[in-house]
């Protein structure tokens, strides 16, 4: 059974699982679903245990907030808030954090005049927003980040069976490669290292942020790594060396944004299977780069 | 000796070193006779090639040898890459030494103090944890056309609206931790410039200080990029100090290439 099958089984059952839900509540459900009720729902069908100890949690609003709508973003940035508001959503599923730090940390923010204007945001609008990164990516059977990218990259049957983070696409050299991600994801600044000309085949994707040196042992396996974030030091440099020691590596960032979007874009299109309710919308956030060669201003400076 | 040599600069330097660092030996012995000190902002392995085709075996080093903080080589003994960087090393007699956090404490710090140069500006104070200019006004826009031809920071990325006008800049070097990057940005600044920091963190809090209404820019410069001016200014200063044997700056291409200019610009022979 390929993975595409075994997803369309799968929203199939949840959507089952979503019109009974409806059925047995009635219409008067709408006036009271609470972000708490609507979280005991993604809990039973994540695919696994849900786990505490994480960064998954609320980080504006709470299990009591009465929800309109649910948008689902990659990173809860004002605009985002914004934005979801905009599409009438007064929950926010996001993906990466709140307050700028993946934990969400607010010791040394108290006194932070922006954290006082998007908590008295959040609070004035009866927001509640829910971090939900490490679930997201333990989204059986396959990771929803992931399942969202290879939508978008046109690559759903190349993934590997066995570990959805290594793909075999069709034949293309490295700038092909390139062109068609920018394509597909319209990224801006994505960097690449590696002879431009190189053939590549066996790919490695990490979206989101790749630290450490994990990846030494993986390049061995293929001809290019597709991550979101990287810090230029470690694995970037790496792969540079590798491509100095003669060896055939590329090495592809897209930024952390445009490599998960897509994965909550996915998020969405899960949450509607789940909650009929309410409308459950993609809310998509800007790449935050611009270079010298294209100059943008898509930042809503509009409180 | 190389020992005796990285003695006598950190004495020069009069930094006593931090209890928790990253500076020490790299690789090589401290005993290998020294031929030519080389200065590089990261010792990639291209850096070591052009060190050792100049007679440089002695290698001060700003950031990382072996791909990380601390430049651990635990696991990658069988690693290809590692192995033929360390064949490389030991064929050519190189040492390296990392030294940043000696150079982060100096009065004046050359890392600060050459980036300065290198772009023609002048701090309006020493110290502090973020260097800080007064530019005659200029916009994001022209500003970012500036540094990525000065500093070749040719895939550098900027966050803010172009035209923003900039005068009151400040610059983190290097990396840019979450603090002090969020302090920075929230102080009185048009533009904060930083080597990398991640998206999640400052990119994020600079996007939402835009979002409601405040004048603020960001420009991540690369890592490289925003250190090797640095390197080149400790370069001369240190020829001042070791008259014994040639000392020369190794100056990096930037490694990235984006769509604009799809060009590989690393040495595939050893």
């Amino acid at each position: 059974m390929t993975i595409k099958t075994a997803l369309s089984r799968r929203r199939f059952m949840t959507a089952g699982v979503g019109s009974a839900s409806l059925a047995a509540t009635g219409a008067q459900a709408q006036a009271t679903l609470t972000a708490g009720a609507i979280l005991e729902r993604m809990k039973t069908e994540i695919g696994g245990p849900w786990r505490d100890g994480g960064v998954d949690h609320f980080t504006a609003g709470g299990p009591d907030t009465v929800v309109r709508g649910i948008s689902s973003v990659m990173m809860c940035s004002l605009d985002a808030l914004k934005d979801s508001l905009k599409a009438g959503c007064n929950m926010v599923i996001t993906h990466e954090p709140t307050y700028w730090s993946h934990q969400d940390r607010l010791d040394e923010l108290q006194d932070d005049p922006l954290y006082k204007v998007k908590l008295d945001y959040v609070t004035r609008n009866n927001m509640a927003v829910y971090h939900m990164h490490d679930h997201w990516h333990a989204l059986r059977p396959v990771d929803g980040i992931h399942v969202g990218t290879a939508n978008v990259l046109g690559w759903t049957q190349c993934m590997h069976k066995d570990n959805p983070r290594y793909y075999t696409v069709p034949s293309m050299t490295l700038l092909e490669m390139a062109r068609h991600i920018q394509s597909r994801m319209k990224a801006r600044t994505m960097r690449v290292i590696g002879d431009p000309t190189m053939p590549v085949r066996e790919l490695y994707a990490s979206y989101g942020n790749f630290g450490g040196l994990g990846g030494a042992q993986i390049l061995d396996n293929v001809d290019v790594m597709v991550i979101g974030e990287a810090q230029d030091w470690d694995l970037p440099m790496f792969v540079q060396d590798s491509v100095a020691a003669g060896r055939k590596k590329a090495f592809i960032v897209i930024g952390h944004v445009l490599s998960e979007q897509w994965g909550m874009e996915y998020a969405a299109q899960w949450l509607r299977g789940l909650i009929r309710e309410i409308p459950c919308k993609y809310v998509p956030i800007i790449e935050p780069y611009w270079n010298p060669s294209r100059p943008v201003m898509e930042i809503n400076p509009k409180i | 000796m190389a020992g005796q040599l990285i003695d006598l600069i950190l004495t020069r330097l009069g930094t006593p070193g931090r209890p928790r660092s990253n500076d020490r030996f790299i690789a090589g012995d401290p005993l290998t006779p020294v031929t030519g000190i080389a200065t590089v902002a990261m010792a990639t392995f291209d850096a070591l090639k052009a060190a050792a085709a100049a007679k440089a075996n002695l290698i001060l080093t700003a950031d990382a040898t072996f791909w990380g903080d601390n430049d651990a080589v635990t696991g990658l003994e069988g690693n290809e890459t590692f192995k033929a960087k360390r064949d490389f090393i030991r064929a050519n007699n190189l040492v390296i030494y990392r030294i940043a956090d000696h150079l982060a404490d100096s009065a004046p710090n050359p890392i600060r103090a050459g980036m300065a140069r290198e772009l023609g500006w002048q701090e309006t104070a020493q110290g502090g944890e973020a260097a800080r200019f007064r530019l005659p006004p200029t916009n994001l826009l022209q500003l970012s056309q500036l540094l990525q031809t000065r500093l070749g920071a040719r895939t550098l990325r900027v966050i803010g609206d172009p035209t923003l006008p900039v005068s009151n800049v400040a610059a983190i070097w290097g990396r840019a931790a979450q603090m002090p990057a969020i302090r920075t940005l929230r102080s009185d600044i048009d533009l904060l410039l930083v080597g990398y920091t991640f998206e999640w963190e400052a990119v994020l809090y600079a996007q939402d200080q835009i979002a409601i209404g405040m004048k603020k820019g960001l420009i991540l410069l690369g890592q490289v990029p925003s250190l090797q001016g640095g390197m080149k200014y400790f370069s001369e200063w240190l020829a001042g100090q070791v008259t014994e044997v040639p000392v020369r700056h190794i100056p990096l291409v930037e490694t990235w290439w984006n769509l604009d200019r799809p060009v590989n610009e690393i040495k595939t022979t050893i």
